[in-house]
C-alpha cells in the first residue's frame, strides 16, 4: 500500500544496516583465523568481507511510471546487492612455531584491521538509530491521522 | 458546501506531507549509499503561487502564444501539486553521495510537526461545522 511505503523504506535500511553489522561481527570474530578455506592443499586465511549497498527503485510497472510522471520519482529504500572480499594482501607475521607457518617461519594472517571494523560498526549503529527515528516519526504521523474527525 | 475549499487545501497539504515523509525516510535510508542523490518535495511554493494568483497579487507574464513560457504561475487552471525534485548538483560525501544526515533529521522533525498541525486544523474545521449544526 502506497501510504505505508515509508515504513518499508525505513525497514529496508534497518535490514541493510543490520547485515552490515553482521559482516563487521564476522570480520572481528575472524581477525586471527588462519584457516578459512583450503586451496590446493594449503590453508588460506580469512579475507575481510564488505557489503555493497545500492538504492532500491520501484519495479517498472504502469502505476510506478504514472506516479513518477505525475509527482517525480520516490526511491524504495536501500538494499545490499552483494558481499565482496577485501583484496588487500594478507599480513605476514613471523611465528615459526605456528602450525600454518611456511618454510621461512612466516604465517599469513587475515587482512582484517580492527580499527576499520570499529569505525564501520559505529557508522552502522548510528545509521540504524537514524532509521529507527524515521520509522517512529512515520508511525506517529499515521497514528495522528487516525484522530481526524474525533 | 461550506468551506470545502479549506478542506481541499488541508487534504492536499496532508498528501504533500505524507509524500515528504516518504522522501525523507528514503534519504535517511540511503545516507551511506554510494552515488545516491537526495530528493525533496516542493509543494508550499506552488500552493503560495496558486493562492497569490487567485488574489491577483502575483506578477503573471502575459502570454499571446501557447508556446510562451509561463511566468509567475505554471498554469492557469491546474491546482498546485507536490513534486519530488532530486538535487544532482552537489556532493557532500567522498562517495559522491549528498545526504546531510543532520539536515534530514531536522527536516523529519519539521515535517512531523507540520503534519500534526494540519491534522489539528482539519479537526478544527470539522469541529466548527459540528458547532454550527448543533446550535
Amino acid at each position: 500500500m502506497a501510504m505505508f511505503s515509508s515504513f518499508n523504506i525505513s525497514a529496508s535500511a534497518l535490514t541493510a544496516q543490520r547485515l552490515r553489522m553482521d559482516v563487521v561481527a564476522s570480520n572481528i570474530a575472524n581477525a586471527t583465523s588462519t584457516r578459512a578455506q583450503l586451496v590446493d592443499g594449503r590453508w588460506v586465511p580469512y579475507q575481510r568481507k564488505m557489503v555493497v549497498m545500492e538504492a532500491r527503485t520501484a519495479q517498472p510497472s504502469f502505476s510506478s511510471v504514472l506516479e513518477n510522471t505525475l509527482q517525480g520519482s520516490v526511491g524504495q529504500g536501500v538494499r545490499v546487492t552483494q558481499i565482496v572480499n577485501d583484496t588487500e594482501p594478507f599480513k605476514r607475521v613471523y611465528n615459526p612455531t605456528h602450525p600454518d607457518a611456511d618454510e621461512s617461519g612466516y604465517v599469513l594472517m587475515p587482512n582484517v584491521d580492527l580499527l576499520k571494523e570499529q569505525v564501520d560498526l559505529l557508522d552502522a549503529t548510528r545509521a540504524y538509530e537514524a532509521n529507527v527515528t524515521a520509522f517512529n516519526a512515520s508511525k506517529a504521523m499515521f497514528t495522528k491521522a487516525l484522530e481526524i474527525g474525533k | 458546501m461550506i468551506g470545502t475549499r479549506t478542506l481541499n487545501m488541508l487534504e492536499r497539504s496532508l498528501d504533500a506531507a505524507t509524500l515528504s515523509q516518504k522522501v525523507i525516510a528514503n534519504n535517511i535510508a540511503n545516507a551511506s549509499t554510494p552515488n545516491f542523490k537526495r530528493s525533496e518535495v516542493k509543494f508550499e511554493q506552488y500552493l503560495l503561487q496558486e493562492l497569490n494568483a487567485e488574489r491577483g497579487r502575483s506578477i503573471v507574464g502575459r502570454r499571446t502564444d501557447s508556446r510562451h513560457i509561463h511566468i509567475g504561475r505554471s498554469s492557469s487552471s491546474n491546482p498546485a501539486t507536490a513534486r519530488v525534485v532530486t538535487d544532482n548538483s552537489t556532493t557532500f560525501n567522498h562517495n559522491n553521495n549528498n545526504v546531510d544526515i543532520d539536515y534530514e533529521m531536522a527536516m523529519l522533525a519539521w515535517n512531523q510537526l507540520k503534519y500534526n498541525l494540519l491534522i489539528d486544523r482539519t479537526n478544527g474545521f470539522f469541529k466548527s461545522i459540528r458547532t454550527a449544526i448543533d446550535k
